[in-house]
């Protein structure tokens, strides 16, 4: 039988791509006799057969293989190690040259007596003289010198210290004064806003100022716990931690495939903040879940869909190395690990040892050891393009949302037969010259998708409940370090360890049948790890504070900035370690100091001295971020829906491409939920989060930008979805209140937490003065035309944003081809190109802008006022 | 008053292209009565200015020198050798050939650019300090590569302002990742760019209405939304005055009235309906190959006509480490006709001569292969261009070593790089200063030296 390489083969690959330096053949000295009898019979044997595509003479590796060297046979090819395996019976290269799975040489198989002479030379253990010169990569970083820098240092405690005495000190010593405290509605706004995302209602504001005004501590410490006890704090703090997990529903770079399945990481996530789980067993599930012991399955469901942390990451799709990817994977791993949990950017000793940083590339391989001994499953489904895909992990419980559709044994004979009948087609066009390569493709396509669709569920059609994540490989060792990162160059085999300039990070025992993630997982939170509290407090408060005290969050390192407050910064992390690494127990020690409570007030004698506002001596004003802004707006306007929604928009689309035929535009943009739902897909975001300077899920992203652009102006003034919240919200108040003065007063509560003051009013009088309600007769758009149109059409818009949940299983098996949202929206004929006035460019998605009455239609462009000016969009 | 009338006569000039523009002055005089000087008004540079407008074409990835515009015969005769840092050499896999009567070398990937040779001023010693992509990316547009700092854009426009007000200054085209790199950081925030295209979209403009969000308002005419910009900006005064000092929403202020004012301009200028189809396939439009880069020429060339002071357009994947023979040929391809049918295009319209081309990825490639076809990172040398505002034509200035891995003549490191894109502007590097912080800072830091020798 031909080797073909089918999507079980590929997946076998990737099960057995092993390690290189873990091949079963020993590399022992060898005898003369071997090398006379290699010489002798075996290394003419290669030359006259397998040279021609396998030697660097000829410039061929097919099959990624070498053949002229030692290393190359020891290393083998894409399919694995050719010469592992118990006995030499079981390797690929003896199936090879026997014509067994494989058929090498492919025309001809060597005559029987040179096979017979191979064998021999097999049975000898395959001695081979052809030994390269070993490269030695040799580090010339100093690494106990590396040491002095002040954030491999160990934090040191300051008794008896606060925050506020940090900072009082500080302040003191620069000769500036603090301004005062923030009022209690001010101070409540940037409450709601820092612990759940969302703005206080008029109600909650009254009762707060009521409940300031018997006892300030005591309102304000029941607020606080109140707030921490919200889910909507899980959501709020883990979309922080999504930023930094570079968390996203794609793979982005050249193929852009979904992950319909790592919703359950999200989620996971927000439930991991919600419990306050301690922050290093977090960081522990998420490098080794997979490996912790466990008492009950509920607990291991978890521990897997946490591993999702490392599947998530940018995959080249269409790398035709099956090495490379394998290491580029790794490298990513390595990078995002590194960057987000302990504040250093590793992956750049991949090349040659880091320019700045104690980190030569030894210590990098001696991780990369680590996370080449393991196997990513992140799924996308095999296409022309996609030449790496992978399985999923198959959860212990069902999940029944997935369960419930299940296939009838009817369905699933139809797909089988849908199957064969395709390959039979393949088989006939193959030996047709006039079938095309377009049509070819195409029957492949089918197949996979089918092919996909089977894996994805049980013999009794019972849809498997799949996610994103890590196990360790098959084969477990070291790797070699790669000159220059190139995988064609290894040099000398390095022990996996982590990184030498950290406490316990030189010599490392890892079980040679374990991958030592585990191992990994347990150094990274050691409390003797002097980064990894440190990095996580400085988060916290680069998020309360709108600037870390390390203001390059993810580069500590000397290239990185030095601690505004390093004493602070000390104290902070070991309190967190102490308090047994409780995020929530942190983030109320921050709030509940003077210098979080204080003021944004301006100060033009402390801005000339400290522009910056290093020191503290009030509140930055912050820009209000994607997700709090989309998800004000909808409270104002139709409301919010607070629910979680089942899964993602993305899993209800499956496997698909992100491109033309399926993107953002083409999913329902109107949905309720809270933003951090919201599908996101790399290089393609939803509007109303990219506009606004979300974080870009590339990368693992500290901060967010702080971007002021037209384009934004432009989404507040003109999109739809705003235009009809903000009608939303002027019909609520001319419901609630009869006049014109209670509406504009409560508005106001709604939108800035504040009642309006005498410029506010004599700007709303001239407003309600000056505005004449448009209607059609005057109205002078073609999109007036087009959203009176929509208007017309509830029914069918509704059918359009219908998601297909529930239609095909999770992980379903569309490839490239647009699904069936974008099928319906391409089938829409064309505009033919009129300019100015395409009808069908309207995204189908975009809600309708309700009836108004004049009286409702002014209040509504008052209220989308409020939404669009800058004060409802910063925090002060 | 003197500047309004000024920028009413430099709107005027502008009107050609843009119809009618009555009602566009009548919102700037809005915006002036609103907010005070508006900062996009057109400033007087430091000296004579030799262009008027930039259009970057950033090429992200980085794309090697030696197999494009720097022509070294000796790493083909070398080819297979080892190179002076180990690996062996790797000719280029392409022919070089001369062009033109200045008879510059260039590559036969880029037969079209090539017959522009005579517009070409090669940068050929190159260099910059970073060999990673997002540090050198950063520092090629900002000059640094470890804060956040002003983009070059922002520093022409702060420079500058722009010929029209209706339309951002600093406008980025195609799938530009990092706002880092197009940001204002210290400056204010109406100088950093505006991206056109789907928001964090890989899909480039393609000039239809989609390109272009909430371009239009559904319900309100323009009299009903003027009341109602009205209303938000004297929110946003209020707020100014609570605060006392807010260069957010200073921004926000400035960011409304612009916006305003492209709702009329920009379906303009982006309806490439307007162009013939002659036009279109001069910039390889239609092309499967060439559309995506070919409509970000032709709107950059609309741009450029319509006053826009800055314009960045991006193709990226340059990074070849791998597969170099058939990912150049493909890259190569996407790219020369697109940016010979805007040379061609701003040459039959004049405006070549106050328009300065600049082509540049944020470092080179090594002479040496990587995995026998692929070329590694290289910051030591490489080779950027430049055409049009005032360079010399069919010139090439500085040099590698004989391989290509280092540049040993005309050395020019970006900040003398920034230095000189901004002399050609009219603007002296060393003045064009912003205080933040208690110091002076500069797009070129305290580096920086111009390079006259490519002056016309």
């Amino acid at each position: 039988m031909k080797m073909k390489i089918t999507w079980n083969t590929v997946i076998a690959i990737l099960m057995t791509l092993s390690v290189p330096a873990t091949s079963l053949l020993a590399k022992t000295s060898i005898t003369p006799e071997h090398e006379a009898y290699f010489e002798q019979h075996i290394r003419p044997a290669l030359v006259q057969y397998c040279y021609d595509c396998h030697s660097e003479e000829t410039g061929k590796t097919r099959g990624g293989l070498l053949l002229d060297t030692q290393d190359g046979m020891l290393r083998g090819g894409d399919n694995g190690n050719i010469l592992s395996g118990t006995n030499y019976r079981d390797s690929l290269f003896w199936e090879a040259i026997n014509w067994l799975d494989l058929e090498m040489p492919p025309k001809q198989a060597m005559p029987t007596e040179v096979i017979q002479r191979f064998q021999t030379w097999l049975e000898m253990g395959a001695p081979d003289p052809r030994q390269q010169e070993k490269v030695t990569v040799q580090s010339s970083i100093d690494i106990e010198a590396g040491r002095n820098h002040w954030a491999f240092q160990t934090p040191i405690a300051t008794p008896g210290a606060t925050i506020d005495s940090f900072i009082a000190d500080k302040l003191k010593s620069a000769s500036l004064s603090p301004v005062a405290p923030a009022d209690p509605p001010t101070l409540l706004r940037r409450l709601n806003y820092d612990l759940i995302g969302l703005l206080p209602s008029p109600d909650e504001i009254t009762a707060f100022a009521q409940a300031w005004q018997r006892n300030p501590q005591k309102a304000l410490t029941e607020k606080v716990d109140e707030l921490l006890d919200r889910p909507q704090y899980g959501e709020r703090w883990g979309r922080h931690w999504l930023d930094v997990a570079r968390y996203a529903e794609s793979t982005g770079k050249d193929v852009n495939m979904t992950y319909p399945q790592i919703w359950r990481y999200r989620d996971y996530v927000f439930d991991s903040f919600n419990s306050d789980k301690p922050y290093n067993r977090f960081v522990q599930e998420q490098i080794a879940g997979d490996l912790l012991k466990v008492e009950t399955d509920a607990e291991w469901q978890q521990n897997l869909i946490a591993t999702g942390f490392l599947a998530m990451g940018t995959k080249s799709l269409n790398e035709s190395n099956p090495r490379q990817h394998r290491m580029d994977v790794a490298d990513e791993q390595i990078d995002t690990m590194s960057q987000a949990i302990l504040g250093l950017t590793v992956s750049c000793a991949r090349c040659h040892d880091h320019k700045n940083d104690p980190i030569p590339t030894t210590d990098y391989y001696a991780l990369a050891g680590i996370f080449l001994s393991t196997d990513t499953f992140f799924g996308t489904v095999k296409s022309a393009q996609n030449k790496r895909p992978s399985r999923l992990l198959e959860l212990p419980i069902v999940d029944p949302m997935i369960a419930k559709n299940k296939y009838s044994p009817a369905d699933i004979e139809q797909l089988r037969q849908q199957r064969s009948q395709l390959i039979q087609t393949r088989r006939s066009n193959r030996n047709n010259e006039n079938a095309s390569q377009q049509q070819l493709a195409a029957i492949r396509r089918r197949i996979s998708d089918i092919e996909a669709k089977l894996a994805q569920i049980e013999t009794d059609g019972t849809p498997i409940t799949t996610a994103m994540g890590v196990q360790d490989a098959r084969l477990t060792g070291n790797t070699t370090v790669l000159l220059r990162g190139d995988v064609e160059k290894p040099a000398q085999t390095v022990s996996r360890g982590f990184l030498q300039v950290l406490p316990g990070g030189g010599s490392v025992k890892i079980n040679p049948g374990a991958s030592g993630r585990k191992e990994l997982a347990a150094w990274l939170t050691s409390e003797l790890n002097p980064l990894t509290a440190r990095v996580m407090v400085n988060r916290i408060w680069l998020k309360l504070f709108g600037a870390g005290l390390v203001t390059s969050p993810n580069n500590w390192g000397t290239t990185g900035k030095a601690p505004s407050h390093p004493q602070l910064l000390d104290h902070l992390a070991l309190e967190f370690m102490q308090q047994g690494w409780s995020i929530k127990k942190t983030i109320k020690t921050i709030v509940l100091s003077k210098t979080y409570q204080r003021d944004s007030q301006f100060d033009s004698k402390n801005y000339e001295q400290d522009p910056d506002n290093t020191h503290l001596w009030r509140m930055n004003p912050r820009p209000m971020d994607a997700e709090t802004l989309r998800d004000s707006i909808l409270t104002l306007g139709n409301g919010l829906d607070l629910k979680r929604p089942y899964g993602s928009l993305v899993a209800d689309i499956g496997d698909s491409r992100v491109g033309r035929g399926f993107n953002q535009a083409r999913l329902p943009s109107n949905v309720r939920y809270r933003s951090v739902y919201l599908p996101i897909l790399r290089d393609d975001l939803p509007a109303a989060l990219g506009l606004f300077d979300f974080a870009d899920p590339n990368v693992s992203k500290p901060k967010r930008e702080s971007t002021n652009v037209p384009t934004q102006a432009l989404y507040l003034m003109n999109n739809p979805q705003v235009l009809s919240e903000a009608s939303a919200m002027a019909k609520k108040l001319i419901k609630q209140f009869p006049s014109r003065e209670a509406q504009i007063k409560h508005a106001f509560m709604l939108a800035y937490s504040r009642p309006p003051d005498a410029r506010d009013l004599a700007a709303a009088k001239q407003f309600f003065a000056q505005y004449k309600p448009v209607t059609p007769d005057n109205s002078n758009g073609p999109r007036f035309q087009n959203a009176r149109r929509s208007g017309r059409r509830p029914q069918n818009q509704l059918q359009r944003q219908a998601p297909n949940r529930g239609r095909r299983p999770v992980g379903g098996a569309m490839t490239e081809q647009a699904p069936n949202q974008g099928r319906q929206r391409g089938m829409q004929p064309r505009s033919g190109g009129r300019r100015g006035n395409r009808r069908g460019d309207a995204n189908a998605n975009t809600p309708r802008i309700p009836l108004m009455t004049p009286e409702e239609q002014t209040l509504a462009v008052f209220c989308q006022s409020l939404m669009a000016s800058g004060e409802f969009r910063q925090l002060n | 008053m003197k500047q309004l009338i000024n920028r009413r006569q430099a709107l005027q000039q502008l009107s050609g292209g843009l119809g009618s523009l009555a009602f566009a002055t009548m919102a700037t005089e809005h915006a002036l009565a609103a907010s005070g000087p508006n900062p996009l008004a057109p400033k007087r540079p430091h000296f004579r200015a030799r262009a008027k407008h930039v259009i970057f074409l950033s090429m992200g990835g980085a794309p090697s020198h030696v197999d494009t515009f720097d022509y070294k015969p000796q790493l083909t005769a070398d080819s297979g050798k080892k190179g002076k840092y180990g690996p062996q050499l790797l000719g280029s896999p392409w022919e070089f050939g001369q062009h033109g009567n200045s008879g510059l070398w260039i590559s036969s990937l880029l037969p079209h650019i090539s017959q522009h040779a005579d517009e070409l001023c090669l940068l050929r010693g190159m260099h910059c300090d970073q060999p990673n992509h997002s540090q050198a990316s950063l520092q090629t547009h900002t000059g640094n590569f470890q804060f956040v700092r002003p983009s070059m854009g922002a520093w022409s426009l702060y420079g500058l302002g722009t010929e029209n007000t209706d339309l951002p200054g600093f406008i980025v085209l195609g799938n530009s990742r990092g706002g880092i790199n197009f940001g204002s950081a210290f400056l204010p925030a109406v100088y950093q760019g505006t991206k056109v295209g789907t928001p964090g979209g890989r899909r480039g403009g393609d000039g239809s209405e989609g390109t272009f969000p909430n371009i239009k308002n559904p319900l309100l005419d323009s009299q009903a939304q003027r009341v109602q910009l009205d209303l938000i900006q004297q929110l946003n005064q209020n707020k100014l005055h609570r605060d006392q000092h807010q260069p957010q929403v200073e921004g926000v202020i400035q960011s409304y009235e612009l916006a305003f004012r492209m709702q009329r301009t920009m379906p303009q200028l982006l309806d490439l309906a307007q162009e013939s189809e002659a036009t279109k396939s001069l910039y390889g439009i239609g092309e499967s190959a060439t559309t995506d880069f070919g409509t970000q020429c032709l709107m950059a060339r609309r741009m450029v006509e319509s006053g826009v002071r800055f314009i960045e357009l991006s193709s990226g994947n340059w990074d070849h480490h791998r597969n170099l023979r058939e990912g150049m040929e493909t890259k190569c391809h996407e790219i020369d006709k697109p940016i010979a049918g805007l040379l061609t295009d701003l040459k039959r319209r004049d405006l070549l001569k106050d328009t300065l081309i600049i082509w540049a990825g944020e470092f080179g490639r090594t002479p040496h292969a990587q995995g026998g076809d692929g070329r590694d990172h290289n910051n030591k040398g490489y080779t950027t261009w430049m055409a049009g505002g005032g360079v010399k034509g069919g010139f090439s200035y500085g040099a590698t070593d004989e391989h290509g891995y280092e540049a040993v003549e005309g050395r020019m490191h970006i900040h003398d790089w920034h230095a000189t894109i901004l002399h050609l502007l009219g603007l002296d590097h060393e003045r064009l200063t912003y205080r933040y912080a208690g110091r002076n800072f500069r797009l070129t830091d305290v580096h920086g030296s111009v390079a006259k020798e490519i002056f016309s």
